[in-house]
């Protein structure tokens, strides 16, 4: 060991210490903190990074920077974050810490390990090694070698940005009432701050899949067969199917369905109208029938279920959401408007921000009275697409051309 | 209408077919008619998912019997693809013989599924993003049976160049769709939750795996260590059934965004 050329042991061993170093700080300096990284200072380290990337590279010839930059070192590298991940992906990943938390784990940083010391110090080795063999290579560019940069130059992108950016992130949660105009935001501590920004929600619309049913133990409430609870899915169609030793069939099916005083149901869509259906019911072994209407009830609408037995009935699941909408106007401080139906899947930018469908009250699903809107600030999100992009393109090569190398020398080619 | 009902009809007949080609191929029988075998089952279990799709009126990729269903069918069309090009005659039976594998699990142990898509689900990612992981796990999958085979020629003291070359081409295009699959994930992800990353256990564990086969890519640019580095990929193969997988039933992910159903 310790002899040039040095390989894996020396690789490995530096990373070991990192670990070791990185651990001793975590327990006596606590957690690293991200906000030291606020732009411009993570601008600077990024900058720093690189120039020192390119000085190495100026010296590609000597062995300690070979080292540095060279397949040995990356794959302890990658290791050792394999390990870290490990760690992380064992122990469940808490958003806070309880203070009178004081297991080793805790202390080791594995409870929040994105933030541990171990695992930025790792981190940042990487970013510089992987930078010194970029500007290496591109010091003797070849243009064979495309894979290669379009991979390693994406991928160094991806995790500066991602990484060193993530103190610039900004998300908060906006709950906004039917026809109220909201800028009071909570951040992840359930703070309270304004915005520029207010949201007016004119309208929340959901809408909803068809429900199951299902056959229940009355006095239990353990749906039917107990170990495998079978549920026969409804449709706008009229479906037949078999839950445990009945035979069930759909004679009608009303998505929105308003309840009669007879106890029957009438197609209406008004605000808490509610899926219900007349099913025929028949057990195969006793051949009793029974035949009736089913709902799932709403908080505007009481629920009805189809007693087969002396101990089985059958009920109504909750509806599954189809898609929720928001319909909003947005207005900024400098008199701006806009207007969008947001959705899952479906955000809306304004300004550097991103407004996101969140959530709804799922206790009252349709009739939830607000809707609650995620804001994303993320000035570096231009950088991870790039990086994005330019390690998809390496992906495509490692798809199609394989591995062209041919084997190596036992010599360290460099 | 095509249901899971139906499904032994279609998953009966395209075993015995995968299975015939698979041992037939040791015979002095005809190639042609290992073709022909290898491609009726493929047709057959492709009826099947084409008529899922239909009945369900979208694609069947969201439950863990749906994706099964696609991981039998890469495994079996990719096993054939590679058999052709390097006629291994073991890569068409153990593909056809995992293939079938994943066909039993459903057979034995089915898991009924709800038609309903949630609606972070409905996005245009959806479709290439499990499709490239699947294929990923299959080409993966081939890789590591591949692996077993060096390690024993290796024992032996006389790894084989020519399967050393198959093994990193399979590495590389399962790597590719890994990341291909992981990268369309992260927009989806920022589209519909609003960042790209948020280490939830199901991304620490793709993370963990990416990391895995990287070191064996790697390690493979040098021949120092070579009986490691082959041993990497069945490692790397276990890491990637925990995310595919295990992940479900770990304590650290409870509450995960992406357990479904
Ligand atoms: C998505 C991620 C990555 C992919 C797909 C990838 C792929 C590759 C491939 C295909 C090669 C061989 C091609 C060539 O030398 O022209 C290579 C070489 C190399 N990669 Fe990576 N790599 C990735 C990430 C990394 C990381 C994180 C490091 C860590 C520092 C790294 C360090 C190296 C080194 C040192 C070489 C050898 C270069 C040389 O011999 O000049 N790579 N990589």
């Amino acid at each position: 060991m310790w002899q040039f050329p040095w390989r894996y042991p020396e690789s490995i061993a530096l990373v070991f210490g990192l670990l070791v170093v990185g651990s001793v700080l975590q327990i006596f300096a606590g957690p690293f903190d991200f906000t030291l990284l606020l732009w411009p200072v993570n601008g600077i380290v990024g900058a720093v990074i690189v120039l020192l990337s390119v000085l190495l590279a100026v010296k590609r010839k000597n062995p300690l920077v070979q080292w540095l930059s060279g397949v040995p070192m990356a794959v302890a590298l990658i290791g050792g974050l394999l390990i870290l991940g490990i760690f992380m992906g064992l122990t469940p990943q808490l958003a806070h810490i309880h203070p009178g938390d004081k297991s080793l784990g805790t202390a080791l940083g594995f409870r929040q390990m994105t933030t541990s010391w171990p695992f930025v110090i790792l981190y940042l080795l990487l970013l510089l090694s992987l930078g010194t063999l970029i500007a290496r290579r591109l010091f003797s560019f070849r243009k064979a070698d495309y894979a290669f940069y379009l991979n390693h130059i994406g991928l160094w992108l991806l995790l500066f940005a991602s990484g060193l950016g993530a103190s610039d992130m900004k998300r908060y949660v906006m709950y906004v009432r039917e026809g109220d105009t909201e800028w009071r935001v909570y951040n992840a501590d359930g703070e309270a701050l304004e915005l520029p920004i207010a949201i007016r929600l004119n309208d929340f619309i959901m809408e909803e899949y068809p429900p199951q049913l299902a056959v229940i133990d009355r006095q239990s409430g353990h749906a039917q067969p107990e170990q495998h609870p079978e549920y026969l899915q409804l449709d706008e169609k009229p479906v037949t199917g078999k839950i445990d030793a009945w035979d069930l069939s759909v004679e009608e099916y009303i998505h929105e369905a308003v309840r009669n005083s007879d106890s029957t149901y009438r197609r209406v869509a008004m605000p808490g109208a509610t899926p219900a259906v007349l099913i025929h019911a028949k057990n195969r072994h006793t051949g009793k029938t029974a035949q009736g209407w089913v709902c799932g009830g709403s908080t505007a609408q009481l629920l009805m279920t189809l007693p087969l037995d002396d101990t089985y009935t059958v009920v109504m699941t909750r509806p599954d959401p189809k898609r929720f909408i928001s319909d909003i106007d947005v207005f900024t401080e400098d008199g701006a408007q806009g207007h969008t139906r947001l959705e899952v899947n479906k955000p809306y930018r304004v300004k550097h921000w991103m407004i996101y469908q969140y959530g709804y009250d799922t206790e009252a699903g349709k009739l939830s009275s607000y809707s609650s809107m995620e804001l994303v600030y993320d000035p570096w999100v231009i950088a991870v697409y790039v990086g994005i992009l330019l390690l998809a393109a390496g992906s495509v090569c490692m798809l199609w051309m394989g591995n062209r190398r041919k084997e190596e020398s036992d010599g360290d080619v460099e | 209408m095509v249901t899971w009902n139906e499904f032994v009809w279609f998953a009966l007949p395209a075993m015995l077919l995968w299975i015939a080609a698979g041992t037939l191929v040791y015979t002095k029988i005809q190639r042609r008619l290992i073709d022909l075998l290898m491609l009726a089952g493929i047709a057959v279990f492709v009826l099947f998912i084409v008529g899922m799709w239909i009945s369900l009126e979208r694609p069947p990729m969201r439950t863990m019997g749906e994706t099964r269903l696609w991981y039998s069918f890469f495994l079996s069309v990719i096993g054939f693809l590679t058999y052709k090009n390097w006629k291994y005659n073991w890569l068409l039976s153990f593909s056809s013989l995992m293939a079938c594998v994943f066909v039993c699990i459903n057979l034995f142990k089915p898991e009924i599924h709800s038609k309903n898509l949630m609606p972070a689900l409905q996005s245009i990612w959806f479709v290439p993003h499990v499709t490239s992981y699947i294929l990923s796990y299959a080409l993966l999958g081939a890789a590591t049976i591949a692996s077993f085979i060096q390690i024993k020629k290796q024992s032996k003291g006389l790894a084989d160049q020519k399967l050393y070359q198959l093994m990193d081409n399979l590495v590389y295009a399962g790597f590719g769709f890994l990341m291909l699959g992981l990268l369309m994930g992260c927009v989806w992800a920022k589209e519909a939750w609003g960042h790209y990353w948020s280490w939830d256990p199901k991304e620490t564990w793709a993370f963990i795996t990416a990391a895995a086969y990287l070191m064996y890519i790697h390690m493979r640019l040098r021949r120092w260590h070579p009986t490691f580095t082959l041993w990497l990929l069945p490692i790397a193969f276990i890491l990637l059934m925990i995310t595919w997988i295990g992940v479900n039933y770990l304590p650290s992910a409870q509450g995960s965004i992406h357990v479904y159903s």
